[in-house]
């Protein structure tokens, strides 16, 4: 017995005792029937070969370990971001469950959404009870300003219209008539979370523009001066929404942030739980109708939204999560174009420090290979960061990207000398990616939380990077845009390669010649 | 002296009590009336010398009202199928539920993950629209050849069913026989777990339980192991492993003289699951998820099944000296001898923690099993449960809750966010103990809280050894200096 | 989409000559110079057989499997042109018992609208496979599509029974969103006091009987050639019986009433009153040919 009142052990030190390695050796040995060791080790190995990546790059039906997640939570996200507003997924509880402990897992904060809780029997007669009684309940207890419903695949695979049921709902008094219920179909088995924000943010905008599905006029846009921004799903969205703020307001620009999640997902611990805390408000959600233009920085994000303004009369700009110094100046132009604001010299000054930055440390940086795998937008971002640090992108994969995004990166590569020789893999999984760190090795991988089975496996150091990061606190409210947060992703980049400098020149009278206090 | 003592005692479980009937009356004020009938069911004040808990149970929830709880595929593939370790689990439908479930509940296990063990990882179909309209089947049967030629040194597969594979009548039955008679009689079982069945994760802990009957231990030709028996043998059933209870369990029962044969399910085998009906003794810690299968080897097989609980050293020792008798005098004299051992080291940590948590209230929302299991383990530290609810536990959970909670405890079953925090907000516990979604909930309102599902990233909090972790926590939690920086000082 | 499009939808037991009716009638809707899309929501595809002279044409899911996703697809693919320039999809569909169809259909339309395959016609008509069984097969009813809907049927009982079925999906959808009953088409079988019964069912549904198209041999005779009979002869009585029916439509405009469906029991005192049902003797009910002949 090796527990100690004074000193507790933990589960990582406590089963390392020799009563508990004894007892696990023994469990395994005698009632595990487990595969003989040199069997194992030779399908272990296997693994790691080009015969094994041909095999695993031949699967047509099963997905291992992807790298993207459900339409329904990136429509929760997106719900979020206005203000007092209840996202309502229509279907099954238990998806809600996940969405809620998924989004807190990443962000360490509560997520209020609610189901309407669809059973075997809405499954045969259909969910309209449910979305009637389900709407009078939040309505009364959460007291949102809005509710915007979504849908779980079981709600889609039945076919359950929810304009209708909507308006039903308000026949029966669920919620007032004129209450703002704007709605998006959001079924899992079309696109992923990133489709789901994109249809989510599109029902909201629709809505609110476009007469509220049937029972007001359609609102005639009125041009003015201001710009909108959408940020798209992003795990970054305290730090980055607030970067943009900054930098907004430095160029004295007019602007509605859509979708605007910052403050929901960074309340404070002062004694008061705020379900509901800052948000785009529905009036300027109206209002943004009547803005000059619509910057989007993740395109992929807003496949369907960007149109959907775009034929309101509205100039859209499509970005694909602009990060370094070209992506950020080519933002805040684009930024200075639309607006006629000049930008100011704080700004420039910043960028100054950035390529200062970039300067002092690119040595480390040049020519090293990272694999990278996230959420289109952000793998294209990131690899273009990555290039203009004189690094090698090479292997860029994401589950969720498809043909377009492929071809968007292959023009990315083609663009310069550090693209030469690097890969892209639209659709592929982290399966897949593991045969390519283990038949290709690369210095770094960047990717969420789950990427650390693949540092395990293969040896390659994680940074961590996208959503969701479950293991590692606090990423969120660090930007990654503008100058600041390519100033931020520099020195997370940085610190990882002098760590594995340092674990690699450590060993004392072997290989600490080099563990140098300068770096 | 005493008998003011008494009354001073009474006026207080009676004041407790008109406290929490008026915030019961209080929440159901929010709802609309229809809502309010249904609620009102599910909330009550414990009254002592009563059967149950005198609320309703295992019941839909109400839409809208932000339930807690998830579905039967959280029940099947999340807890009870998920922890099987050299078993590949495919999440066969669309890819958000097997993305959410993916490495979150924490089942410990010692294996290689993706050469022999499986637990961490993410096997989906990923239906994409055509597989909806046109079914899924074909592709079921195509993913079944893929894992076994990526994957060869898996011995098993279920298919964990999503939603839409009961809406659009695919036949994994069908699939899943077929495979299996090609590869030879592998074991591949089909599980009916659609998220819609059901009103909790708890009809999901019953279909995977019928699973294994049907497709492990029924399984047609299949050929017995090669297994010497001992007199000694248990297993220990519905326990997950999380944070390594299992082991920090096992330890004692085999200090104690007893062979374990297998865990179910964490760290569990398919092999460990084969053998459990030639136990004498199956011991069950989470009665909720794994009755049914306790009862059918009970039934079928003639092994006696036993409840335990090893939270806390006052249900350790019951628990220990329950199990034992059901062996020889040798077992018996173990179960005391191990008691003896830990005697030291609990003594040592109640010592040093009850001091800085005695009289500390604690409300309690968890699972099937927890909202009572756990009490004895804080009342070893000194400390009272004020509350205490479950996700989707049973009439038959809130009658054993009688033996754990006091007369006036709060009760609420399925409890809506709107309740528990309008609870909390009321009654002002030390600490709360719920899930991931309640955590931060609570933490802004300045009310110390720990996970009470996965331990907060800590455990084990079983047995002996858990115990010290589980004092040196709650300890952490409560006394912690955050708590006193809530409120800006101007 | 331009506003004045017209959206209607064809629905109606299976096997009542409803694709049939729907293409003749489309086919003469030409001849007033209207643009025409033809969806075809049945997963035996054979909605457009007759515009196209041919039956398998690609279908939008199909394809779709084929590509990956319905995303992967172009409008042209699955965009067939037929007689007089009539378009022509096909939703398709899986093998019958597996997948969901319904699921199917709503796929299909939600493509075929992002596509723009509504734009530049005059009308777009959905023909739905028999009743309105799921929410998937209520697609065209739902608001933004179809504003009336055409009930093919005829004076057997199954058909009327039908009738009245996709009468309660009508009016489940009437209230929140558009859709309107525009009237019954009967397509005559020839039973007894079938005219009387359609007019009769009409009433009691709150709509009315747009035609009465009598049964005509010659209606076989195109089939059989893959033709409507507004094509194989445009001289004959029945190509002007569709000519007919195609003036009542468009001439409805749009207008339509929701619909008043009524109880299994009060539909089958309507067939007792016109003799077509005798009233059941409960003696009767539930004794085999043997017990009865014992009695």
């Amino acid at each position: 017995m090796t527990q100690n009142a004074d000193n507790v052990l933990d589960h990582f030190n406590l089963f390392r005792e020799p009563e508990y390695q004894e007892m696990l050796k023994n469990k395994k040995e005698q009632f595990e029937y487990p595969e003989p060791q040199e069997k194992l080790v030779q399908v272990r190995e296997w693994t790691k070969t080009w015969e094994y990546r041909e095999k695993n790059f031949q699967r047509e039906a099963l997905t291992v370990n992807p790298a993207k997640a459900c339409q329904p939570l990136g429509a929760v996200f997106a719900a979020l971001g206005f203000e007092s507003t209840m996202p309502f997924v229509h279907g099954s509880q238990g998806c809600v469950a996940y969405y809620r402990s998924h989004l807190s897992r990443h962000f360490k904060e509560p997520t209020s959404c609610v189901s309407s809780s669809m059973t075997e029997d809405a499954a045969v007669f259909g969910g309209l009870n449910n979305m009637i009684d389900g709407l009078a309940n939040t309505y009364n207890m959460y007291k949102p300003k809005m509710i915007a419903v979504s849908t779980t695949c079981m709600a889609e695979v039945i076919g359950d219209d929810l304009n209708a049921f909507i308006k039903t709902s308000k026949d029966k008094g669920s919620v007032p008539g004129e209450y703002d219920v704007p709605f998006a179909h959001t079924p899992a088995f079309v696109g992923s979370h990133i489709t789901g924000y994109d249809n989510a943010l599109k029902g909201v905008l629709s809505h609110f523009w476009d007469g509220k599905a049937g029972t007001v006029p359609a609102l005639v846009r009125e041009p003015n001066e201001k710009i909108n921004f959408i940020g798209g799903f992003d795990g970054y969205t305290v730090g980055n929404t607030r970067e943009i703020k900054r930098i907004f307001d430095l160029m004295g620009v007019d602007y509605t942030i859509l979708a605007d999640t910052s403050e929901i997902f960074d309340t404070p611990t002062d004694g008061y739980f705020r379900m509901y805390d800052g948000g785009t408000t529905l009036e300027d959600t109206a209002a943004a109708l009547n803005a000059r233009a619509t910057f989007s920085m993740q395109a992929f994000c807003t496949e369907k939204t960007l149109p959907l303004i775009a034929e309101h009369g509205q100039e859209v700009v499509a970005l694909n999560c602009p990060m370094g110094v070209k992506a950020t100046d080519h933002f805040l132009m684009e930024v200075s174009r639309v607006t006629g604001k000049p930008i100011p010299e704080e700004l420039r000054k910043e960028r100054g420090r950035l390529v200062d930055a970039i300067a002092d440390s690119t040595a480390h940086i040049h020519g090293k290979k990272f694999a990278l795998y996230g959420d289109p937008d952000q793998c294209l971002g990131l690899a273009a960061f990555l290039m203009e640090l004189g690094a090698e992108p090479t292997h860029v994969l994401a589950t969720n990207g498809g043909k377009e995004w492929e071809a968007k990166v292959r023009a990315l590569f083609d663009s310069s000398p550090f693209g030469k020789g690097c890969n892209v893999y639209a659709g592929k999984d982290l399966w897949h990616m593991r045969s390519l760190l283990f038949t290709e090795p690369v210095d770094f991988l960047f990717g969420n939380t789950y990427g650390k089975y693949l540092e395990r496996d293969t040896g390659t150091p994680l940074i961590r990077f996208g959503f969701p990061i479950f293991d590692r606190h606090h990423h969120h409210r660090y930007p990654i845009w503008g100058y600041q947060g390519g100033m931020n992703m520099l020195v997370r980049i940085l610190d990882k390669i002098f760590d594995e400098i340092d674990n690699n020149t450590n060993v004392p009278s072997q290989s600490d010649y080099s563990f140098d206090i300068i770096r | 002296m005493s008998i003011t003592a008494e009354e001073t005692q009474e006026q207080i479980v009676a004041a407790t009590k008109a406290r929490n009937r008026a915030l019961i009356d209080e929440v159901l004020k929010v709802y609309p009336e229809k809502t309010a009938k249904r609620r009102a069911k599910h909330l009550n004040v414990y009254e002592e010398g009563k059967p149950d808990c005198g609320v309703k149970s295992n019941i839909k929830s109400v839409p809208g009202v932000m339930t807690i709880r998830g579905c039967a595929y959280a029940g099947s593939k999340g807890v009870v199928w998920g922890p099987i370790k050299d078993m590949i689990h495919i999440s066969h439908g669309p890819v958000g539920c097997g993305q959410y479930s993916w490495a979150s509940r924490r089942n410990y296990y010692i294996g290689t993950t993706g050469v022999d063990t499986f637990v961490t990882m993410q096997f989906t179909s990923d239906f994409q629209e055509k597989d909806i309209v046109f079914g899924g089947d074909k592709k079921l049967e195509k993913i079944m050849d893929e894992i076994e030629d990526l994957f060869p040194l898996n011995h098993g597969i279920t298919v964990q069913s999503e939603c839409p594979i009961g809406l659009i009548g695919d036949d994994i039955e069908a699939v899943s026989k077929k495979k299996s008679k090609e590869y030879g009689g592998k074991t591949i079982v089909p599980v009916r777990c659609e998220g819609f069945r059901g009103v909790s994760q708890s009809l999901g802990h019953h279909i995977a339980n019928d699973s294994i009957r049907d497709f492990v231990f029924e399984k047609a030709g299949a050929k017995p192991r090669e297994f010497t028996s001992t007199p000694y043998d248990v297993a220990i059933i519905g326990d997950y492993n999380i944070g390594g209870d299992a082991w920090s369990s096992r330890i004692l029962l085999e200090e104690m003289g007893l062979r374990v044969i297998a865990q179910w399910s964490g760290d569990g085998s398919l092999a460990e699951l084969e053998n459990t009906p030639k136990a004498k003794l199956n011991v069950l810690h989470c009665y909720r998820s794994m009755n049914y299968i306790s009862r059918y080897m009970e039934e079928k097989h003639g092994v006696p099944w036993v409840e335990y609980n090893f939270f806390g050293p006052s249900k350790i020792a019951e628990s220990l000296r329950t199990i034992a008798s059901y062996f020889d005098d040798q077992i018996k004299e173990g179960a005391e001898r191990v008691i003896e051992k830990y005697s030291r080291l609990t003594q040592q940590v109640i010592d040093r923690y009850r001091p800085r948590l005695e009289g500390r209230t604690v409300m309690l929302y968890v699972g099937g099993l927890r909202p009572r299991h756990v009490i004895g383990a804080y009342e070893d530290l000194g400390m009272n449960i004020v509350g205490t609810g479950y996700e989707f536990g049973h009439n038959d959970d809130y009658q054993r809750t009688t033996h754990y909670v006091k007369d006036g405890t709060l009760i609420y079953d399925d409890v809506t966010g709107y309740e528990f925090e309008k609870m909390v907000e009321t009654i002002q516990p030390d600490l709360v103990g719920s899930g991931i979604k309640e955590k931060y909930v609570f933490q802004k309102m300045g009310v110390p809280f720990r996970q009470m599902h996965s331990w907060d990233c800590s455990g084990p909090y079983h047995g002996y050894d858990g115990f010290a972790i589980f004092a040196r926590d709650m300890d952490m939690a409560i006394n912690n200096p955050v708590w006193s920086l809530t409120k800006s000082p101007w | 989409m331009s506003d004045d499009l017209r959206q209607i939808a064809f629905y109606g037991k299976g096997g009542i000559g409803k694709s049939t009716t729907s293409q003749n009638t489309l086919a003469a809707l030409t001849e007033l110079g209207q643009k025409i899309l033809i969806v075809g929501c049945d997963p035996k595809a054979d909605s457009t057989r007759l515009i196209l002279h041919s039956k398998a044409q690609d279908t939008v899911l199909s394809l779709a499997a084929e590509a990956g996703s319905v995303e992967d697809l172009e409008i042209e693919d699955v965009m067939k042109v037929g007689y007089k320039d009539i378009r022509c999809v096909e939703s398709g569909g899986p093998e019958p018992g597996v997948g969901c169809a319904g699921r199917g259909v709503i796929t299909s339309i939600n493509f075929l609208e992002e596509n723009g395959a509504y734009d530049g016609v005059d009308y777009v008509s959905y023909d739905v496979l028999g009743d309105v069984v799921c929410g998937g097969f209520a697609m065209p009813i739902r608001e933004n599509k179809a504003q009336e809907i055409y009930i093919v049927m005829s004076g057997e009982m199954m058909a009327m029974y039908a009738a009245n079925n996709i009468s309660k999906g009508i009016l489940k959808y009437a209230n929140s969103g558009g859709v309107r009953l525009g009237g019954l088409v009967c397509n005559e079988r020839k039973t007894d006091k079938e005219l009387e019964l359609a007019e009769a069912l009409a009433q009691r549904l709150g709509t009315r009987l747009i035609h009465f198209v009598p049964r005509d041999n010659i209606v076989q005779h195109a089939e059989l050639r893959r033709m409507t009979v507004l094509e194989y002869a445009p001289e004959s009585d029945q190509a002007n019986q569709y000519r007919q029916l195609a003036k009542k439509i468009h001439e409805n405009g749009g207008n339509g009433t929701i619909p008043t469906p009524i109880t299994m029991d009060e539909l089958e005192d309507m067939l007792m009153e016109f003799g077509v049902m005798t009233a059941v003797d409960e003696n009767m009910v539930g004794k085999t040919s043997s017990v009865a002949a014992a009695v």
